[in-house]
């Protein structure tokens, strides 16, 4: 593709997905073009429905998705140069990897003898070069993910959507599809990744798309939207025998500008500065004296990024 | 060196070879998936068994050969008088009475005296037969015996019995005394006769033999005759009797009237047959079947007077129809309906709605493919195994019926056609169900399948009904009717003659189960031409299969794949 | 660790989940013990054996009868059948009882000429035979198509989706389990099967005001009938579940049910046409039981084969369906296939 106009990968404008009454998808534009994209979100957030949108198995009830420039919906050219791996668990296992993969990939119009060298080198890409004669039934679930993503790669794809890759997996697994992930990135590959789980998401990539209800909440760099969260208030949860008194020797701390005493021996201080909330924190406790049992940041966690992002 | 895209893949890779490419792969990996699963190979072999039954009763049947069967019966020798009734036939006797039978000796009438003859005696030596009234004897053959098997007004007189005096049993010796005031005096009695003292008899219908003077009184008759002399004559064995009259026919379609009548039972006077010589047909001619044509020499109908042509020699005829009805009940049968309907019940319903129930479905169309074609290619994946089985299924058996069938030649060539007329038939009916099938899958997944079974039965019923009244309107509304119409109309085609067949097993009573299983093909537009009925047939379930594949299509393109 | 850390709400609600007498169909959570664990901390697992009474042997039978029995008329907690499938019942139900509607007609126009309604509707041996075993519409549609669509999902539902351990994880035996399995699907094809056929003979009596003479009479046929009918049930019960046993697909047991049916029926039938031999009826299972029910009702016989074969033909295809059906149901997973 060498047009004239650069034309984005993924081009989403106010796409709406209802499924009768339920929602799935409210209102989301977004335009993604190269590296490496991780879609967050809860389950039921919308991750699977979009990637559903872009891949025209279902069609917008309202707004246009393009890939290329192409609906895919209309008009399934636009395959040719994308990769899905779905969030499906089910493979054909009584096949072998390498013919799954060679399959799949004379379906983009390869000849047998190019599938086969294309289906063994990306096999070889993903780790599975030494098992791809074996039943994808007797793969694990690790090798399992892999050969999907192998075959979502063996045309060598321009995008590459993948729904879910580390779900399931062990983290010796979890690591190899990470390491996977990144090369096609480095490779300057247009990579979406959908999970919802935030750490996960943060090994493979700084750009992120952030989803909730099928609204889109953030998107960007995921150290700017870290900064931006920490300008909203933040919980710290101290369990101690004596939260009052400790209380005290908070009170008139700089970050610090509330209190609350949520039930027995539990002390919660509200910050919007959740740095330097953690910073005053150590010195403030050794000098009250007070005995702390522990210490807990129940905002530490996607789930109350998102809490935070939409109860505002 | 050919010339290459910007990707570096050569220009020969036209969109039509990435075509082929795609379908071969689909095609490929729907035949690997059906191969995959047990119950494909649980019904292929059904169907082998099915087919391999057929052969084994077909074989045996063949090994047996077609036994002689006597049509009209006339081998039977029914009061076992050693002659069998062909026999009896020719020499005019009967064969229900054992003292009936050829050279046996037989009464001959000589005179009677009716109800109002006058005089109203008669002196003679006769045998007295129906005898009612007073005889006067000078002698009676009191040694002979009974000749024949007589009915309850004339029955032989069992002289051994002795003496019966009527004066005992209250009757009067005045005749007119028993006319007058009780016409049936003779019901108080036990006998059939008895004696006054003065050594006159009173007969109530006996037979008996004797000389005297007869007295019928007014209003009773008696006749009067003798018994010719005996003679011996060689009894012929039973089976000349079977398959004696052959059906006398020259193939000469101008002349209407053909057949004899080889063993004469048509011909014959006899009382067994109520108006003879027969002209049943109304042609004018006794004793003839009339053969009656349409104007392009189609045959329309044989009319038989009765007893002419109608014991035929089977094993010439039934060997060679009993093959056809075979081969056209298999075709319609085992094969249209049984395997042209539970293969795709069992194959084609899956094809997409599995896929899509169990997610894989997303590998495939996230393909540059498009969904249309997607369907198509599935469709030939399973017709792929459907059709190489149907065809190596019909060779099989056709390669060993042909050998082993009837007829002179190695192997019956003729047969063939019919056999590709079948396997057609099976393969139309099978694209036609795969597409319905696969369509209703698509259109309604969960209650698609009870709507496919619904289907099924329909399906089901309308063939049974076609192959018994294949003119019923109902039907049409059927694929197993015009698949069925395939055979009849190939039969036709390869086997002109079979409606020849079919009209002598129904004129002359053969039992081949052709009339069954046959009938000239109906929508021919009203020419008779097979070859019409052939082409309506083939293009009604072509249309049919590609509309529904059209449907499938759609609908696929229009859906929306959770 | 404390006391306070188990659950015990939780911990009842799990033992409720595995033991409760319901069906499992209602939403029952299992809690399990959770603290906030960001320290870190591993719990210990105490299970206390839960000491209550279990109902009796047959409420929990019943319970699994019900559950598919109901299922007929309301889902709500009931195993749910397709409403088409309810449909095609009605319409099948509907039908076989038509009779009784003649019936009813024929009792108010008398017997006609030549006793023609009576010999029609009446109550007479082929009319009896009629109502069980007749081919057409009965054994050809009706039937057939009523087994293959209660039967299809009994057993391979289950095995599709691992809902026998519900059963298994439960003080319900696969004895209890195959039993109440089969006992349903009876019940639903007795239903429509026997009590038409009852309904139609008690009916029949009752619209033509007949006394205790005929009663009398007509009750050695009635009854041989009935039994019949129930042969028929149990055939057909056992046939289909053997099937819904051995696949794990719904449709596959109702279609290969049909395919016996049909097919060996048409094959039979296909060979008696050509080759004059009846014997291949032994195969189909509905030949078998019109035979033995010719018999039975003192009709003349239509297949030239002997009685006795088709008897044990009957009796084979029952115990090979059923030695199929323990041995499936045995070894059935108590997790998901």
């Amino acid at each position: 593709m060498s047009n004239s106009v650069k034309v984005p990968s993924v081009l989403v404008e106010n796409v709406s997905k209802w499924y009768g009454q339920v929602i799935g998808v409210n209102d989301v534009s977004l335009a993604i073009e190269g590296g490496v994209t991780g879609i967050l979100g809860p389950n039921g957030a919308g991750k699977s429905t979009l990637f559903k949108l872009l891949m025209g198995r279902i069609k917008p009830s309202q707004g246009s998705v393009k890939l290329f420039g192409i609906d895919p919906w209309q008009d399934t050219s636009p395959y040719r140069r994308i990769g899905y791996v779905s969030e499906s668990e089910r493979l054909y296992d009584w096949m072998t990897g390498q013919d799954f993969v060679s399959t799949l990939a004379r379906l983009h119009g390869m000849t047998r003898n190019e599938a086969e060298s294309r289906a063994e080198h990306v096999l070889e890409f993903v780790g599975l070069y030494d098992v791809r004669h074996k039943e994808i039934g007797k793969y694990s679930k690790g090798m399992r993910q892999r050969v999907k993503i192998a075959h979502a790669l063996v045309h060598d794809p321009d995008l590459i959507i993948l729904d879910e890759p580390l779900h399931g997996c062990d983290p010796i697994a979890r690591t190899s599809i990470m390491n996977v992930i990144k090369e096609l990135g480095n490779q300057g590959k247009t990579v979406l990744v959908s999970s919802h789980i935030l750490e996960e998401i943060e090994r493979i990539t700084e750009q992120i798309v952030i989803l909730h209800n099928g609204r889109l909440l953030a998107l960007g760099n995921i150290y700017a939207i870290r900064d931006l969260l920490d300008k909203h208030p933040h919980r710290i949860m101290i369990t101690t025998e004596e939260p009052r008194k400790l209380a005290n020797a908070f009170i008139g701390e700089e970050p610090i500008y509330g209190v609350r005493f949520p039930e027995e021996g539990k002390l919660e201080i509200q910050t919007n500065d959740l740095s330097a909330a953690h910073s005053v924190l150590p010195r403030v406790i050794v000098e009250s004296e007070v005995k702390v049992s522990r210490i807990d940041n129940p905002d530490d966690n996607l789930e109350s990024l998102l809490e935070y992002l939409i109860g505002g | 060196m050919s010339k290459q895209d910007e990707q570096g893949r050569g220009l020969s890779n036209t969109v039509w070879t990435q075509l082929d490419r795609k379908a071969g792969a689909i095609t490929e990996l729907t035949i690997r998936q059906l191969r995959n699963r047990i119950s494909t190979w649980v019904v292929l072999g059904v169907g082998v068994l099915l087919i391999s039954l057929l052969l084994i009763f077909y074989i045996d049947s063949i090994r047996d050969e077609f036994e002689p069967y006597d049509n009209d019966g006339d081998s039977e020798d029914w009061d076992n008088d050693g002659y069998p009734l062909g026999q009896e036939n020719i020499y005019g006797t009967s064969d229900y009475n054992e003292f009936s039978f050829p050279g046996s000796s037989e009464y001959i009438y000589q005179g009677d005296i009716d109800w109002n003859d006058q005089p109203r005696t008669h002196y003679g030596n006769h045998t007295w037969s129906y005898a009612w009234g007073y005889f006067t004897p000078v002698w009676i053959d009191v040694n002979s015996t009974n000749p024949f098997i007589w009915n309850y007004y004339n029955s032989w007189i069992d002289w051994s019995l002795g003496d019966y005096s009527c004066e005992d049993e209250g009757l009067p010796d005045n005749p007119f005394y028993i006319g007058q005031n009780d016409d049936y005096g003779y019901n108080s009695i036990d006998r059939n006769y008895c004696q006054f003292e003065n050594g006159t008899y009173i007969m109530f219908g006996a037979a008996f033999r004797g000389e005297g003077e007869f007295f019928v009184q007014p209003g009773w008759e008696t006749e009067w005759g003798y018994f010719t002399e005996s003679f011996f004559v060689e009894p012929h064995p039973k089976s000349m009797y079977i398959d004696e009259d052959d059906i006398d026919w020259n193939g000469n379609s101008v002349s209407g009237s053909q057949g004899f009548d080889d063993d004469g039972d048509c011909l014959k006077e006899d009382y067994l047959v109520e108006s003879s010589p027969d002209d049943s047909n109304r042609n004018g001619i006794v004793c003839d079947v009339q053969w009656t044509y349409d104007p392009y020499g189609n045959l329309i109908s044989i009319r038989a007077d009765s007893n002419v042509d109608e014991d035929p020699d089977d094993s010439k005829h039934v060997g060679e129809s009993s093959h056809r009805t075979f081969i056209i009940g298999t075709g319609k049968i085992a094969f249209v309906m049984i395997l042209g309907l539970f293969l795709p019940l069992f194959l084609a319903l899956g094809l997409v709605r599995d896929e899509s129930e169990n997610g894989t479905l997303h590998y495939l169309l996230s393909k540059p493919i498009h969904r249309g074609e997607f369907i198509l290619y599935r469709l030939l994946g399973y017709l792929a195994i459907v059709v190489s089985y149907t065809v190596i299924l019909t060779f099989i058996i056709a390669f060993i019926t042909s050998i082993i069938g009837p007829g002179e030649s190695i192997i019956r060539l003729s047969d063939y056609p019919v056999w590709i007329g079948i396997s057609l038939s099976t393969i139309l009916v099978l694209t036609a169900y795969g597409s319905v099938f696969n369509t209703v899958g698509l259109i309604l997944p969960r209650y698609g399948v009870y709507l496919c079974i619904l289907f099924g039965v329909w399906e089901f019923l309308m063939g049974l009904f076609t192959i018994t009244i294949p003119s019923s309107d109902i039907t049409m509304l059927s694929i197993s009717h015009w698949a069925i119409q395939i055979i009849d109309a190939t039969v036709m085609i390869a086997w002109s003659d079979t409606a020849l067949m079919q009209q002598q097993a129904n004129a002359f009573g053969l039992e081949t189960g052709i009339s069954f299983f046959w009938h000239p093909p109906v929508h021919t537009l009203g020419t008779g031409n097979p070859f019409i009925a052939l082409i309506i047939s083939v293009v009604f379930i072509l249309v049919f299969s590609i509309g529904m594949i059209l449907i499938g299509q759609l609908i696929f393109r229009n859906k929306e794949i959770m | 660790m404390t006391e306070d850390l188990i659950d015990l709400d939780g911990g009842q609600t799990r033992m409720e989940a595995a033991y409760g007498s319901d069906d499992g169909d209602e939403d029952l959570f299992a809690i399990t013990a959770k603290r906030d664990a960001s320290v870190g901390e591993i719990f210990e697992q105490n299970y206390r054996p839960w000491d209550g009474d279990f109902g009796p042997r047959w409420v929990r039978n019943y319970a699994i009868f019900r559950h598919h029995v109901f299922g007929l008329f309301s889902s709500k907690g009931h195993r749910n059948y397709n409403p088409f499938i309810r449909l095609t019942i009605l319409v099948i139900f509907i039908g076989a009882i038509s009779p009784i509607a003649m019936l009813f007609f024929s009792s108010l126009f008398g017997t006609g000429p030549d006793g023609f309604i009576d010999k029609m509707w009446g109550v007479n041996r082929s009319n009896l035979w009629g109502q069980v075993l007749g081919y057409f519409p009965r054994n050809l549609c009706y039937w057939p198509l009523l087994t293959a669509l209660v039967v299809g999902g009994m057993i391979s539902d289950d095995r599709r989706n691992g809902t026998s351990a519900i059963y298994f994880s439960r003080p319900v035996t696969r004895v209890d389990y195959t039993m109440m399995k089969y006992l349903s699907v009876a019940v639903v094809l007795g239903f429509v099967i026997v009590f038409s056929y009852m309904s139609y003979y008690t009916l029949a009596i009752v619209f033509k005001g007949e006394g205790w003479g005929f009663l009398i009479d007509t009750l050695p046929m009635f009854l041989a009938g009935l039994l019949c009918s129930i042969l028929l049930v149990i055939t057909y019960t056992s046939i289909g579940l053997a099937l819904s046993s051995i696949s794990q697909s719904r449709f596959f047991s109702a279609i290969a049910f049909l395919s016996i049916i049909y097919g060996t029926k048409l094959v039979a039938l296909l060979i008696d046409l050509q080759f004059e031999t009846s014997i291949l009826y032994i195969l189909s299972p509905y030949d078998c039981l019109a035979h033995f029910g010719q018999w039975m009702l003192g009709l003349e016989l239509n297949y030239s084969h002997s009685l006795s074969l088709s008897v044990v033909s009957l009796i084979l295809m029952n115990l090979v369906s059923i030695l199929v059906l323990i041995s499936r149901v045995s070894s059935l997973e108590v997790t998901r296939e």
